[in-house]
């Protein structure tokens, strides 16, 4: 039997972010994958002959600037290319646009509302101070409250720190964003509704609440986040999509020295006295190892990688509270030419950025009330990119793909997920965009439409939530997956947990596995 | 003129009367002003048919702090808990009554989910021990979080540990829930739709959200502040009467040389070199003083009453971005008979308690949705109460009054508006719907009275019509409470004070905003040596 330091079962992007920091400080890291490919929810594939897809994550969103350093992700083929533009197609056949060039943007907005123009810079101002604050959060091991530890103070008094440092205006700011719902919080700023719908659509993502639900709010940060990194745009494409990403983390793995294995499904995490020993595999081979790190979503990692009586039972239950409620759909298109929007006809450089279909907060809090009676929303929130417009590559010469990220749509949907309901989603989606976009159906020549409950067979995804469980406010930081297992930690000895439903989770981020390996480095003595 | 005064209070409300016995009691000469015929604010029960009375207050009289009444040695404030406290339709002619005791209760719930019996005593645990640590922060003025917040939060965890045997790992617990939707929370609990219904109701009490909106479980916890625990909604009446509280209040306030001049509206705080003067009345009338205590709402206060020069254009905005959205309403009904429920176990024991007639969170998450676009649910979600049953003296003798409280009915309303057919078209749907559980309710019914938002705006002079005088939401709590930089009861201008609803720690609280405020007033009058 073969016996490895480190062991990390599943290869998205946090659990090879994970094995390329713990074999870059020189453990013998082993990565198990259990499709035939690396990346997880970020993967590229070609799903029809010719065209390739990011399947599900589609872009990139606050990669930490210190991995890219750290480990030199450029030389291994990262390569970001700029999303810079959203066009919102209003009801009234006119659009809402945002560009790359700020005055531009500007111009446009006064264009629907003056005053919405002047608010926005000083919105911007303000959102950009709190990411300052809030962004060194996602590099914190979350401290545990409930402990009187010296570490564990003094990660709560650096916590208060950050806030403290704010200042009251912006600490009350703060307060209300946290707590607030996106549309109320964008009320006290804006009055042209598109606008406010559009902006407070990213705090829905992922999320099985409505832009009028408290705790949509803070959401709209991230977007901040990334624009100050400076490194790089808040959004943006890998050039040859989300699982050249993954590829180029694994490249960094393997020049450190791991290995990667895929095809290779772990069954169950080997446990003896109370100590994780290694892992058995689905095939029956079992691998040895004193650490083993799970990449997977937090039940998947409590109670079936390991038997469930092998943790305390309070930590169970707390972890079958943990809620998924997988929300979002995606459609892949595969376009035998450039669709033309109603509102900009011809291919305009908007075709190189986002086309958002949130034309009011009415439309996404309808979408929402869909959702909540469990049913797809039959006017849906729709996040659409034409990758092939940046990256020939994704497409054979003249043709296209799009790739709409669609909400909502819930993993419970009532009477369940059957073939036909899911073309019925499919419709539903096309028909929305072709209000937009009446040439669509006719450029379609490929079409790829993944439920929420796809979304769990294939990337395993405990009921398609993409970001390995909710990002609400009870889920986050230290109550992240679970009050007390915050660090990385589980209550097996030499089990650890690296995926996106640990601090800070969430997008192509990296952020979960990067201060997983550090914890797991530190806690062995490195 | 009489003689000078130190304070004037606005608003002879509970918060009104208690910070000016508070005021009084500590030597200050008090003057109220209440813009109604009586004291009382929305405490007051009042005639609205020959020989029956109401009072539009919401399902319960609230929680007295302990502290409070100490201060002003209010005696007999006893509360009557029912034993039922909540009754919810369980199915055609079925009906769940739960007990203010939770193994007399957990029988109940036995009936249609034995899992859900079995966790209903750790449940009420739960909450009782989660709503008592918001107890203890309702008797202290908000954490001043800005300056330092670990420093202040400490203390606070302290004092929850004094008072209720509070360890860190239930300040996490807390942390944890109240930005939960109730739904959620009951979810992870029960399985039963009526129990969860039942209970579910207190987490969207006057508020516009529905039970999947997020920090409704703070809200479920903020309505069982002072219950006993495992009683859903069961802070009781008072023992002594309808009008008990006021009674006292009034008592102990003149007893201290309270002055209360009712129908006297005050139209403006009159300002003097950057800090309050006194009042004018909308006789025209000027009363001078040093300080004004006003327990209207902070944006009819602060918008309403001081002129726009003397304040922050930012502070202005802060406060007109409060959240009202008054959206229940009241029907008050004078019955010839009770009401009969097939179904209802042991009636006259139930109707002591409340009716809840929604039976499944998502009914009531479909009443609310209708409110977010501006309308009203052809389903409204209805509560029903029999004050009479409590308090015969409110009805002719054999007759009864009944209040039902609904919610969602938003002040805005995007299609109609709040006149007199909407008014009744209202309380037509509502008298139907209350016949949908009890045949022939509507031939009992003498009268009725509808008071909508816009109603209660008009007779309370409450923005909106909101009787929580700003939302419980969490962004408008604590130290958000009315608006960051005022919620320690003093506005940014000198001598001018909030103490009503609309502050910490918020509505369903008697007294425990004007105590506060005129604490703190205090505090600041003997600063400068209690002078003028």
């Amino acid at each position: 039997m073969k016996r490895y330091d480190a062991i990390i079962v599943g290869g998205g992007h946090n659990g090879l972010v994970t094995a390329a920091y713990l074999a870059r400080a020189g453990r013998k890291t082993l990565v198990l994958e259990r499709r035939p490919l690396v990346g997880g929810a970020a993967v590229t594939e070609e799903v029809f002959p010719g065209f390739k897809f990011s399947v599900y994550s589609y872009v990139v969103s606050l990669l930490r600037p210190e991995i890219i350093r750290d480990l030199d992700l450029p030389r291994h083929g990262l390569q970001i290319l700029p999303l810079e533009s959203t066009v919102v197609p209003l009801d009234n056949g006119d659009y809402l646009g945002s560009w790359a060039d700020g005055d531009l943007t500007r111009r446009e907005l006064a264009r629907h509302s003056r005053k919405d123009a002047e608010a926005a810079t000083l919105f911007g101002r303000l959102m950009h101070h709190m990411a300052m604050a809030v962004k060194p959060i996602l590099a914190m091991v979350p401290p545990d409250p409930a402990s009187l530890a010296p570490s564990d103070l003094r990660g709560m008094l650096r916590f208060a720190g950050h806030f403290r440092s704010l200042g009251a205006e912006r600490f009350h700011a703060l307060y209300k964003l946290m707590t607030m719902s996106s549309a109320d919080y964008l009320d006290e700023w804006f009055e042209f509704d598109p606008l406010k719908a559009t902006k407070s659509a990213s705090g829905i993502i992922g999320t099985f609440l409505g832009p009028r639900s408290p705790g949509t709010a803070y959401v709209l940060l991230h977007h901040y986040m990334g624009e100050i990194d400076g490194a790089f745009r808040a959004w943006g494409f890998q050039k040859g999509g989300t699982g050249a990403i993954s590829e180029t983390i694994a490249r960094a793995a393997r020049s450190f020295g791991a290995e990667i294995r895929t095809d290779a499904a772990v069954e169950r995490v080997l446990v003896k006295g109370g100590r994780a020993t290694g892992v058995a595999l689905a095939s029956g081979e079992e691998i040895a190892a004193p650490i083993v790190v799970s990449g997977l979503d937090p039940r998947r990692t409590f109670t079936q990688l390991v038997d469930p009586g092998e943790m305390p039972g309070d930590v169970v239950e707390a972890i079958s509270r943990f809620k998924f409620r997988g929300s979002s759909g995606k459609v892949n298109l595969a376009l035998s030419r450039l669709p033309d929007l109603t509102c900009l006809p011809g291919a305009g450089p908007h075709l190189r950025g986002a086309i958002s279909i949130s034309p009011s907060l009415d439309y996404l809090e309808r979408a929402y009330d869909d959702a909540k009676y469990g049913e797809f929303s039959r006017n849906p929130y729709m996040d659409i990119v034409i990758p092939s417009m940046i990256d020939p590559g994704m497409a054979p010469p003249g043709k296209h793909v799009m790739s709409i990220f669609v909400q909502y749509a819930p993993y419970a949907l009532s009477g369940g997920w059957t073939d036909a309901r899911r073309e019925a989603f499919g419709d539903a989606v096309v028909n929305t965009l072709a209000r937009h976009a009446p040439d669509i159906r006719s450029a379609i020549i490929g079409r790829q439409v993944l439920t929420p409950l796809d979304i769990e067979r294939t990337t395993g995804l405990t009921e398609g939530n993409i970001f390995a469980g909710e990002l609400a406010l009870h889920q986050l930081f230290f109550f992240r997956p679970v009050p007390g297992w915050a660090k990385y930690r589980t209550p097996i000895k030499g089990y650890w947990q690296c995926g996106a439903g640990t601090h800070p989770g969430g997008g192509i981020m990296g952020a979960s596995g990067r201060l997983a390996a550090l914890e797991i480095l530190r806690g062995s003595g490195a | 003129m009489t003689a000078p005064v130190d304070t004037i209070v606005i608003g002879a409300g509970v918060n009104g009367l208690t910070a000016a016995a508070t005021l009084a009691k500590a030597g200050q000469r008090v003057l109220v002003l209440e813009r109604g015929e009586a004291a009382g604010g929305q405490a007051r029960n009042v005639e609205f048919a020959p020989g029956f009375r109401a009072g539009p207050l919401g399902l319960d009289a609230g929680w007295l702090p302990p502290p409070v009444a100490r201060a002003l040695g209010l005696r007999g404030m006893e509360r009557t808990v029912p034993d039922l406290t909540v009754a919810v339709p369980a199915g055609p002619k079925e009906w769940l009554a739960l007990s203010r005791d939770p193994s007399r209760a957990a029988e109940a719930i036995r009936r249609h989910s034995a899992r859900d019996a079995e966790k209903w005593g750790a449940f009420a645990a739960r909450v009782a021990k989660l709503s008592g640590f918001l107890e203890a922060l309702y008797t202290i003025p908000p954490p001043d979080i800005d300056s330092s917040a670990l420093a202040d939060l400490l203390p606070l965890l302290g004092v929850a540990r004094k008072l209720r045997g509070l360890g860190r790992a239930d300040m996490v617990e807390l942390l944890r829930t109240i930005p939960m939707s109730v739904q959620e929370l009951l979810d992870d609990w029960f399985e039963g739709a009526a129990l969860k219904a039942g209970v579910g109701a207190g987490g969207v009490r006057d508020i516009r959200q529905g039970p999947r909106s997020g920090g409704t479980a703070f809200v479920l916890l903020h309505h069982q502040v002072g219950a006993p625990a495992g009683a859903v909604g069961g802070r009781g009446f008072w023992t002594a009467g309808p009008d008990a509280l006021i009674t006292r209040l009034l008592e102990v306030a003149r007893g201290s040389g309270v002055l209360i001049r009712s129908g006297a509206e005050v139209r403006q705080v009159v300002l003097r070199d950057d800090r309050s003067a006194g009042v004018v009345l909308a006789s025209g009338e000027e009363i001078g003083s040093a300080r004004v205590l006003s327990t209207a709402d902070p944006a009819r206060t602060l918008l309403g009453m001081v002129d726009p020069v003397w304040l922050d254009p930012e502070f202005r905005l802060a406060v007109s971005n409060i959240k009202f959205r008054g959206s229940s309403s009241k029907v008050l009904y004078a019955l010839d008979a009770l009401p009969e429920l097939p179904g209802l176990p042991e009636p006259a024991r139930s109707l002591l308690g409340t009716l809840s007639l929604t039976g499944t969170l998502d009914e009531l998450e479909r009443a609310a949705d209708a409110a977010k676009y501006g309308a009203i649910s052809d389903r409204l979600h209805i509560e029903l109460q029999v004050p009479s049953l409590r308090w015969p003296e409110l009805a002719p003798p054999g007759k009864h009054v009944m209040v039902a409280h609904l919610q969602w009915t938003p002040y805005q309303l995007r299609d109609r508006a709040w006149n007199e057919p909407g008014r009744a078209a209202l309380g037509d749907g509502v008298t139907a719907r209350i016949s949908e559980v009890a045949p022939g309710f509507a031939s009992r019914v003498r009268h009725r009275e509808v008071l909508t938002p816009v109603d209660m705006e008009a007779r309370y002079g409450l923005s909106e019509g909101a009787v929580t005088q700003g939302e419980m939401t969490l962004d408008q709590i604590l130290f958000m409470r009315p608006v960051a930089g005022a919620a320690r009861y003093a506005t940014p201008i000198e001598g001018l004070y909030l103490g009503g609803a609309g502050s910490h720690p918020g509505s369903g609280i008697a007294g425990g905003p004007g105590w506060l405020a005129a604490r703190q007033l205090l505090r600041d009058w003997h600063d400068r040596g209690a002078q003028g």
